[in-house]
């Protein structure tokens, strides 16, 4: 922490909510204490009282989507146990919007802009003009695979390891470190959905999803909202079942989202890092100078 | 068998045959993906640097190294001959396994010296070395800037000194950079 980076984090905090404002989004402040937490087999979730603290808020406002405001967001702290490093806190503040009737690439325009907006607020320059591209097209370039056709690790297959942890270890080798310019990398891997629409291609099955990647780290991660209650509660169950394979506690479902999931509208949403954000314009190598530790 | 987390650097790791060392980590996970440690290793044997990511939940095992404190008396046709100041149990280790850091040895220096299954391979030198070296005579009135000329070092080595040195001084070395500090004045 020093004192300059923390009057820089302000006036990033300040920009978002008024570039929210400007846009006829309402800010919902959700429980940080919940009764189930994210559902996905590599996240971790602090226990807290009878529940957990969240890893996201995105539970509570789908519900809020449900209940009909069509353009929200929240900023506050959400809680990710074993992750720590350069740019990893255990608990970081994490920023979710959600736009009904929006597409993924509207999406990507609002980052672009809230982005130079954060740069203005600690009077730096904004990104130049971002990238868009497909994990597929991706890794043609910089490993030289068909992920359509081919194991990410084709050429030197470890046994030991599936295929989405080849693709990981692939990307953490050879294509995270080749995003330095600002880019967004669209149409993940059907099995890496999570909360997001799949489309049932036969060759390359993918999910609605993106993730935008600023100063070589990534930056958020938006998805085409899954709206199908019955496919919501399969990947729930799918998620617990590799949680017990690796050893690890399921977790109760939250039915109260279950059943919202399926009369929410058509939206589009986004988590973004804001200890990334703020370190990213100003350029830093961590996020540690943003933060009261 | 050390765990993903427990990854520093300094660590001494074995893999592929080899002991190595962390230079550098970083804890990476990609949103939808499992965790890794991306790390630096430094072969302990030839100084070469490798990339290495581990998944965590994978194991590293701990390299069979022990570092000892040693004297070093002399050098001869076998090598460098070090004396352990605890159990005076005298060894000798390889030109090869001292690398430049022979360079640096003055008799009755006291180093760390890594044993790897018994045998040493590397020495840890102290950042510092004072040596007395010889030179072509110093340039007067050339002081702080201008050039640099190649100056001896007790065991032969060159190092690039300032103009104004005079032969027979004793310089303070930085023997992580092979740098020139200063004179030492006596």
């Amino acid at each position: 922490m020093n004192a300059e980076g923390l009057r820089q984090r302000g006036a990033v905090l300040a920009a978002l909510r008024g570039w929210f404002a400007d846009h006829g989004y309402v800010e919902v402040p959700t429980p940080a204490l919940v009764p189930s937490p994210a559902l996905e087999e590599s996240l971790f979730a602090v226990p807290a009282g009878d529940g957990w603290l969240r890893t996201s808020p995105e539970f509570a406002l789908k519900r809020v989507l449900a209940a009909g405001l069509p353009r929200i967001y929240e900023l506050g702290p959400c809680f990710r146990d074993r992750e720590r490093g350069d740019w990893h806190g255990r608990e970081f503040l994490m920023l979710e919007w959600y736009r009904v009737g929006a597409s993924l690439p509207d999406l990507m325009d609002e980052v672009e802009a809230l982005v130079a907006a954060a740069a203005r607020a600690v009077n730096r320059p904004a990104p130049p003009l971002w990238e868009r591209i497909s994990v597929r097209d991706l890794f043609m370039r910089t490993v030289g695979v068909d992920l359509a056709h081919q194991r990410a690790d084709a050429a030197a297959p470890r046994a030991d390891e599936d295929w989405d942890t080849a693709f990981f270890r692939a990307w953490v080798d050879q294509v995270e470190p080749s995003l330095q310019a600002p880019t967004f990398v669209f149409d993940w891997p059907a099995s890496q959905a999570a909360l997001a629409r799949v489309f049932h291609d036969p060759v390359w099955p993918t999910t609605q999803r993106f993730e935008a990647y600023l100063g070589g780290v990534e930056l958020a991660n938006a998805f085409l909202e899954l709206i199908d209650s019955a496919e919501q509660r399969r990947r729930f169950h799918a998620a617990n079942a590799k949680r017990a394979a690796a050893g690890e506690a399921p977790h109760p479902l939250d039915e109260r989202l279950i059943e919202a999931v399926g009369r929410m509208p058509p939206t589009s949403g986004i988590a973004m890092g804001v200890d990334r954000l703020v370190a990213a314009v100003c350029g830093w190598d961590s996020i540690a100078p943003g933060r009261v530790d | 068998m050390y765990d993903t987390s427990e990854i520093r650097k300094g660590l001494k790791v074995e893999m592929d045959g080899q002991p190595w060392t962390v230079t550098y980590f970083q804890f990476v996970k990609p949103g939808k993906g499992t965790a890794f440690t991306r790390t630096k290793l430094k072969s302990l044997l030839t100084g070469n640097v490798v990339d290495r990511t581990f998944r965590t939940g994978e194991k590293l095992e701990p390299a069979q190294v022990e570092t000892v404190s040693m004297q070093y008396m002399y050098n001869d046709a076998d090598g460098w001959n070090f004396m352990n100041t605890e159990t005076f149990d005298q060894i000798s280790i390889s030109a090869d396994a001292l690398g430049t850091s022979a360079n640096y040895l003055i008799e009755d220096m006291v180093i760390d010296v890594l044993l790897y299954k018994g045998k040493p391979v590397n020495v840890e030198l102290p950042n510092f070395v004072e040596m007395v070296i010889e030179c072509d005579p110093g340039v007067k009135g050339n002081t702080a800037q201008g050039g640099t000329k190649p100056a001896t070092l007790p065991n032969g080595a060159t190092i690039q000194v300032p103009l104004f040195i005079e032969t027979g001084t004793k310089i303070r070395i930085d023997t992580r950079t092979d740098e020139y500090m200063e004179r030492v004045k006596e």
